[in-house]
């Protein structure tokens, strides 16, 4: 019992050591991981991962892609099919200078100062689009560019307030482009240019809002932030040369008045808080000094009377009238305020029928009146009555300016573009010209999507 | 994602749609909490400052939604049930509440209605319930 014993304890001892150690002298054990190791066996959570019918994305923040998903080795590329962009070159640049009758039906290019200060890509209407295929901003001077460049040019000479007045016509038929040449014309002389290219993020509730201090009105700070900068960099000379004439202060800090409309749209840039009050401070000196010309050029301006998409605290709908910011410009072309020295003109915009009010739009294009032959329907008090009172009702309070079609000149130049720029493969005969002509019925929007339908 | 109390909110959704994943908020009661909080339409929840995040809360808190609003539905639906009402005997059998035929379709009443009673027991004991339902007593319930 004893010797039994006492082996048995021999061998509970060795599996002991065998156990602490993991060696006895003369036997070898492993770990069970270097077994596996040496049987190449896979670890379970390793085996099980691999045995899954799917794999776990990575969770993280979507970036859209952007530009063209199929990325072509230009080198080996097909030239009959793939091409570097066009670059036309001889493309004068849209200057106070070269805005003349001798130029009118030539591509002219806008500004890079000009445009750099209007912001990347942003450019009104449909125009980013013509911009890309054409591989840089060029514009048509048209006949009626050198008519509204020649009026301005009258209205700087001129001292005395004038009405304002709106571009209006048929979507397509080239109104922003028009209004953006005149702010580039502008610009590029000692103007003082106030331009807003685009007015429906004012309105289409895109871009924050607050409630005023008043609770009445509502500011949109950021809007208004990106406003005073665009002007900053157009109108940095013109800028410079009006003194405030009074002290304005902005809570804690006060400008002086020997300071000048720079220093007061410098201190709106750096707080936005205080760009709303800035904007208004700067269009009620710059409207009524003379010693500066002043353009203020809004496109989109029948947003100023529409119903936006914004609501009040109350969820009503806000109406334009509510909003600072479209309320500053809308004296302007309502006739109750006007510039001392220079124009304010506006354009007209159907890209978006929300935002084009039923009432503007009526008195824009009135319906024809036929006289009623029918005496008894005549006294008929509902029907609209060509009286004074009816005419005092639809009286527009600024002049129109209307844009009719492209002549046949015109649209021989906008072919011959096309075709320098590769738009157009076939070359420019009188009967193409005359087919797009005919068919577009002489509307350059119309023209540029029948000839890039297949794009 | 953010979780904002006890719900877990996509970043990227508007504001006003983002509001909607709350149980009993709709599009017109997020629509009436961004416009209270001069939210514009196309803001996304990750644009939002944190005191405005602050402020939807507040205006989230104040209102019955989510756990709150479904203990409010079934504590409605019980007390129908509780006094005998005809809604609550329909909501008892898992039969259409509104009227609606039965001699075909109803299957989503018949999935739907009656959930909130079937968790607890019905405690009323009057003969003409028993009668009209013919179900059986459970025995937590008091003898006749």
């Amino acid at each position: 019992m004893m010797r039994t014993n006492r082996i048995s304890g021999t061998i509970a001892q060795k599996a002991k050591r065998i156990l602490v150690n993991g060696t006895v002298s003369g036997a070898t054990t492993r770990s069970l991981s270097t077994t596996r190791a040496a049987l190449g066996q896979k670890a379970p959570n390793e085996a099980r991962a691999e045995a899954r019918a799917f794999t776990q994305k990575e969770r993280g923040v979507k970036s859209a892609r952007s530009g063209t998903a199929t990325v072509v080795n230009l080198e080996d590329a097909n030239p009959e099919y793939y091409s570097s962009p066009p670059n036309p070159t001889g493309l004068l640049s849209l200057n106070a200078k070269t805005a003349t009758y001798s130029n009118t039906n030539r591509f002219m290019q806008l500004d890079e100062g000009f445009l750099r200060n209007l912001g990347k890509s942003v450019y009104p209407g449909n125009l980013a689009s013509d911009f890309k295929m054409f591989g840089r901003p060029a514009l048509l001077y048209r006949d009626g560019t050198n008519d509204l460049v020649q009026q301005l040019l009258t209205k700087r000479a001129e001292k005395g307030s004038s009405k304002a007045s709106v571009i209006d016509g048929k979507a397509g038929t080239g109104k922003s482009a028009e209004l953006l040449k005149l702010a580039a014309v502008g610009a590029s002389s000692d103007y003082l240019v106030i331009y807003a290219h685009s007015t429906f993020p004012w309105v289409d509730s895109s871009r924050p809002y607050a409630p005023g201090s008043d609770g009445t009105m509502y500011v949109q700070h950021e809007l208004t932030m990106e406003l005073m900068k665009t002007i900053h960099g157009m109108s940095k000379t013109a800028l410079a040369k009006v003194p405030l004439g009074k002290e304005i202060s902005f809570g804690k800090r006060s400008l002086g008045s020997t300071m000048t409309l720079l220093d007061l749209v410098d201190f709106a840039v750096k707080v936005p808080s205080v760009s709303q009050d800035a904007l208004d401070h700067l269009l009620e000196i710059a409207s009524k000094q003379t010693e500066v010309p002043v353009l203020i050029a809004v496109d989109d301006v029948n947003t100023l009377w529409t119903n936006t998409l914004y609501r009040d605290q109350n969820d009503a709908i806000l109406p334009a009238s509510r909003l600072r910011l479209p309320s500053s410009f809308r004296p302007f072309f309502d006739g109750e305020k006007a510039v001392e020295r220079g124009w304010v003109v506006g354009a007209t915009s159907y890209k978006r029928s929300l935002f084009m009010p039923q009432e503007l739009n009526s008195k824009l294009h009135p319906a024809p009146k036929v006289p009623v032959a029918n005496p008894v329907l005549a006294q008929d008090p509902t029907l609209a009555k060509d009286t004074a009172e009816a005419a005092e009702a639809n009286r527009l309070s600024f002049d129109v300016i209307a844009l009719d079609r492209m002549s046949t000149a015109e649209t021989w130049a906008l072919m011959n573009f096309y075709h320098k720029v590769s738009v157009i493969s076939t070359p420019v005969t009188d009967a193409l010209v005359a087919k797009k002509w005919v068919t577009a019925s002489g509307n350059p929007r119309e023209m540029f999507n029948s000839v890039t339908s297949y794009f | 994602m953010l979780h904002l109390l006890g719900v877990n909110l996509p970043d990227q959704k508007v504001v006003s749609v983002a509001l909607t994943y709350f149980y009993g908020i709709g599009p017109l009661t997020a629509r009436k909490i961004c416009s209270q909080l001069s939210i514009h339409q196309q803001c996304k929840l990750s644009e939002l400052t944190e005191g405005q995040l602050n402020q939807v809360s507040g205006v989230l808190s104040g209102m019955t939604i989510e756990n709150d609003l479904k203990r409010q539905v079934a504590a409605n639906v019980q007390h129908l049930r509780r006094i005998g009402t005809y809604i609550g005997k329909r909501h008892a059998m898992g039969m259409p509440v509104h009227g609606q035929n039965t001699r075909n379709n109803s299957k989503t009443a018949k999935k739907l209605n009656g959930r909130m009673l079937r968790r607890y027991s019905t405690t009323t004991n009057t003969a003409f319930n028993l009668q009209a339902l013919g179900v059986l007593r459970s025995p937590l319930s008091k003898g006749l």
